[in-house]
């Protein structure tokens, strides 16, 4: 299930960068209101009886989410590579060279920017749903 | 995990940070959202980087589809149905491959680059509106009636650009507008006119009064007329004058005078004049390494933005058709300042070769009939006047005549990207032109291109040619800046004219002095009539040829055209060339243009080894001039005396010149205790000192006993061989030309990884296949026309027919361009006679419903 998971959150993180990459935080966002932060102990006093055992951790949906970001962009990559001829092989190292950097840290920024986006995002939207969402964790749970 | 709002906390901060990184950049970083995204962002670039074989776009005001095919060299073939659709057509292929292009080159001459790169560019925004540019602008293209060509042309040009502008997608923005985090402007039709004006800024906002100035300052007028003269020592003009061999006039230069101080204020207002209007205010992007190190006051064999042309009748060539070239010498830049494109208009021009991006129809090229390049006259086409003004500070009339006229006035804003004003200056003009205020004084400019309206027009007459005089008739107008254009045709007929304004002076009818603005009578009396213009059709030679020398030998036409002309080594070689062969062939044609042995260079070593074989001779200038005197005189990429020669010409130039050394000269060299000469002569004047061993100016200043040629000559060859040993080492592969001087493309934005640098080439300062300085200018484009049954055309220029540097077309053109090849050019003269297997893409562009 979590391998599905992420699969479906690359694959939704590829397309909607069609819009704009804007929407990587946004989905991270709701891929982290969909995974509300439950604090440990409370998980696992109501685990049995509340929640479905394989209920990911919020610390899960945003390494999920930071995974599929990296996906999702790499995805792109990897098929104008396949597809553009060698465009990229050409672009890649001017690319870089306007930015006075190494192309391979150029390719590494290009492929955390949306992890971290995904990331910071779902841990936001799943802090946020942890506290705002009925069924969410009492004032003052997780300061142990 | 120690609190939820911790948490909470910590992640939103870092998704604020990477939200304003990804929407707003930080420092000189752009947005990285829009630039690292690989489905919108610059990757995408490659994605775009070849076309689709099969695409369609519609245009606004096409009145019928448009078939353009791109062969396997990324040139366009545009059929249309009549002249207006193929502007469209070409404006939006241009759009297509060179969008940014476009913007940036109209912007620099439109004084508005700060609403593209922001405000580092405001100085030449103010130098632009300064000029006068959008003034000059605005006032000719508003003159244009309705019905007017050009007119028609740029607006139909517009329709094409803002037709792909307005169907760009993210993904295919090119990389340089994410770079500077900007979006494509709306192309307005009078762009096409500001390209002209940074055309004729480019090849003729010269004026030959200031090298003359300061050379009076320091020897005297005499000397002074002498060193900068109005005629060319070597004389091998343009206009064959009927002689089978160049005429060297190389009578003794009279010796230096004493300084003329009363010249200084002159020369300082004139200095200042440039300084404020001129190429120092040129923008250049943080990116760019300073520009290499121009040496604007030498004329050392390296005057860069020459060009050759020649065309050879068909009694000359082995096909017995007409043969034709050209190469016009500019900057060199990626994207090339020049597109390829082929217009086909059924009923109307067939017409191929290069244009500028943002130009309607072709500049330099062919037709089924005829063939055509161009090179820049070099005329003097600028004056300064000293006018008196009613306030010193804010003036708002001007004396004319023993009355007051008023100034035309403008206030001119210029913007940053967001649309805040930068600055504002109020820019006035006299009926001569642009005023401006210099150490308190006020001098207004007169320049021929103000005062073209139509310029433009004469190059879509041209495309419709369909023999040499028709050619002729059409390009009679055109205003400026002179060039001396080349035509051949299919009856074999080869001329060449130069054509432009050249003013008419009174008095004594020269250009390079400044003039009293208080009188009419210092204004410009006329324009040379055309009959005047330097012209030659089928001389008798069997060849025409033109390497931007004096045009026309000064005993034949006495008419003062300018001054300061370019040394003739390029002609000379090219006169040498081609008397030389009487059955010549393309190939052949196409090995000239990259020839690179130096007629320059044959005119110097015979002294310099002479001198160095002197018993008097120091070892280390025996050894140069051995060295000098076994080189075969090219500057080939292994060649390892050129680099010597062009050492000791450079030592040379302080000892002949010394006196041209300006006291207390802050550019003094400490370390060899030798200042540079302020100004440096052409150097056919330098080859008429050598021919006088004992002039004056051969006397070095800093020493006690009077020199003579040849002791100083040997003093050059001893310092330059010691300074190459010093810097390369000794005699061996570190003197390899190729080691040494180098050609380089820069980008426009002059970003290193974005350019094409430290290439290498058989080329060097003066060669016909020229790479003077630091290797930025060259031949721009290379061209050669044969003129039989069918037109045939093999061409070339240093880059690609793409701006995107994802494409293989961005720069595939460069090797090729430095082998010497040339491309075998397609000119299909329907859509069907394309070979198939040469077309790489097909876009039909339709009416826009």
């Amino acid at each position: 299930m979590a391998a599905l998971g992420l699969i479906a959150l690359a694959a939704a993180f590829t397309l909607a960068s069609w819009l704009g990459w804007w929407t990587i935080p946004l989905l991270g966002l709701i891929w982290g209101w969909l995974h509300p932060w439950i604090p440990i102990p409370e998980r696992r006093a109501a685990e049995p009886p509340s929640r479905p055992a394989a209920e990911p951790s919020s610390r899960r949906a945003t390494l999920t989410a930071a995974l599929a970001g990296l996906l999702g962009w790499a995805i792109w990559l990897a098929i104008d590579t396949l597809a553009g001829g060698s465009g990229l092989g050409r672009l890649g190292p001017r690319l870089a060279g306007t930015m006075r950097q190494p192309l391979p840290l150029v390719l590494a920024v290009t492929l955390l920017f949306p992890a971290l986006l995904a990331a910071t995002a779902a841990a936001v939207g799943s802090v946020l749903a942890g506290l705002l969402r009925p069924g969410g964790p009492p004032a003052g749970a997780g300061s142990r | 995990m120690r609190a939820p709002k911790l948490q909470l906390f910590v992640s939103a901060v870092i998704l604020g940070a990477l939200l304003v990184l990804g929407f707003r950049g930080a420092g000189p970083l752009p947005p990285l959202g829009p630039l690292l995204d690989p489905a919108n962002g610059a990757w995408a670039l490659a994605r775009g980087a070849e076309f689709p074989r099969q695409a369609e776009a519609p245009i606004p005001g096409l009145t019928g589809p448009v078939q353009v095919l791109y062969d396997d060299r990324g040139v366009p073939h545009i059929f249309a149905a009549n002249e207006l659709d193929a502007w469209r057509a070409q404006g939006y292929v241009l759009a297509r491959d060179r969008l940014f292009q476009l913007e940036l080159q109209t912007r620099a001459a439109a004084g508005t680059l700060a609403e593209l790169v922001g405000p580092r560019a405001l100085p030449a925004d103010l130098a632009d509106r300064r000029r006068g540019f959008p003034w000059a602008a605005e006032r000719a293209y508003g003159s244009l009636d309705s019905t007017s060509q050009f007119r028609l042309a740029a607006l139909a040009y517009a329709d094409g650009v803002n037709a792909f502008i307005g169907g760009l997608n993210r993904a295919a923005l090119p990389l340089e507008y994410r770079l500077l985090n900007a979006r494509p402007a709306r192309w307005e039709p009078i762009n096409s006119y500001y390209l002209f004006l940074q055309m004729a800024y480019t090849l003729a906002w010269v004026d030959p009064a200031l090298t003359r100035l300061e050379a009076q300052v320091l020897v005297g007028r005499e000397a002074a007329d002498a060193l900068f003269p109005i005629t060319s020592p070597i004389q091998e003009p343009i206009q064959p004058n009927g002689q089978s061999a160049p005429r060297y006039d190389l009578t003794p230069v009279p010796p230096p005078g004493p300084p003329d101080s009363t010249a200084l204020v002159a020369l300082r207002q004139q200095r200042s004049v440039e300084t404020f209007l001129g190429r120092e205010s040129e923008w250049s992007s943080a990116e760019l390494p300073s520009r290499p190190a121009a040496q604007p006051s030498s004329r050392r064999g390296s005057e860069p933005l020459g060009s050759n042309n020649w065309a050879v009748a068909p009694q000359r060539t082995a096909a017995g058709y007409a043969l034709l070239a050209g190469d016009p010498h500019l900057d060199l830049s990626l994207p090339s300042i020049w597109y390829e494109i082929h217009l086909n208009v059924a009923g109307g021009p067939d017409v191929a070769g290069v244009t500028f991006a943002g130009s309607p129809g072709v500049i330099i090229g062919w037709n089924r009939d005829v063939a055509w390049s161009f090179t820049n006259t070099g005329a003097d086409v600028r004056d300064l006047y000293r006018e008196g003004v009613d306030d010193s500070i804010r003036p708002t009339r001007y004396r004319l005549d023993g009355e007051w006229k008023p100034l035309e006035v403008r206030e001119e804003s210029v913007r940053d990207r967001e649309g805040r004003v930068l600055a504002i200056d109020t820019v006035r003009f006299t009926h001569r032109g642009p005023l401006v205020e210099v150490l308190g004084h006020w001098r207004s400019i007169r320049w021929t291109p103000f005062e073209a309206k139509s310029t433009g027009e004469e190059f879509l007459r041209l495309a419709r040619a369909r023999d040499h005089v028709e050619w002729l008739h059409g390009w009679k107008d055109f205003v400026g800046p002179a060039q001396n254009g080349i035509v051949a045709d299919r009856t074999g007929t080869i001329a060449i004219r130069s054509t432009g304004r050249f003013p008419v002076r009174p008095d004594s009818g020269r250009g390079d002095l400044i003039r009293d603005g208080s009188t009419r009578a210092s204004d410009w009396i006329g324009y040379l009539p055309i009959e005047r213009y330097p012209f030659a059709e089928n001389p008798p030679q069997g060849y025409l040829a033109s390497a931007n020398q004096q045009p026309v030998d000064p005993r034949v036409n006495g008419a003062y055209l300018g001054a300061n002309w370019y040394s003739g080594w390029r002609a000379l070689r090219l006169n040498q060339l081609l008397r030389a062969d009487s059955a010549l062939t393309p190939d052949a044609i196409r090995r000239m243009q990259t020839d690179h042995h130096s007629a320059r260079v044959d005119r110097f070593v015979p002294f310099l080894v002479a001198a160095g074989a002197s018993p008097s001779a120091p070892p280390e200038a025996r050894s140069a001039a051995q060295l000098l005197e076994s080189w075969h005189r090219r500057y080939a990429r292994a060649d390892t005396a050129a680099l010597l020669f062009e050492a000791v010409m450079d030592e040379l130039e302080p000892l002949v010149w010394d006196e041209l050394v300006p006291p207390r000269d802050p550019r003094a060299d400490t370390a060899r205790g030798l200042g540079r000469p302020a100004v440096v002569p052409e150097e056919g004047v330098l080859l008429r000192l050598l021919a006088d061993s004992t002039s004056a100016w051969w006397d070095r200043r800093e020493t006690g006993p009077r020199e003579r040629r040849d002791a100083v000559l040997a003093e050059a060859l001893r310092r330059g061989w010691n300074r190459t040993v010093e810097r390369y080492g000794r005699p061996g592969e570190g003197w390899r030309w190729d080691r040494v001087h180098h050609t380089n493309i820069w980008h426009l934005l002059r970003m290193p990884a974005l350019s094409a640098l430290a290439l290498k080439a058989d080329a060097g300062p003066g060669t016909l296949n020229p790479s003077p300085g630091s290797g930025i200018h060259g031949a721009s484009w290379r061209m050669v026309v044969e003129l039989g049954p069918a037109v045939r055309a093999w061409t070339i220029y240093p880059g690609g027919q793409s701006g995107n540097p994802a494409s293989a077309r961005y720069d595939d053109r460069i090797p090729r361009w430095l082998a010497g090849d040339l491309d075998s050019a397609l000119f299909p003269a329907r859509a069907e006679e394309l070979p198939a297997h040469r077309v790489r893409a097909r876009l039909t562009l339709l009416p826009a419903r």
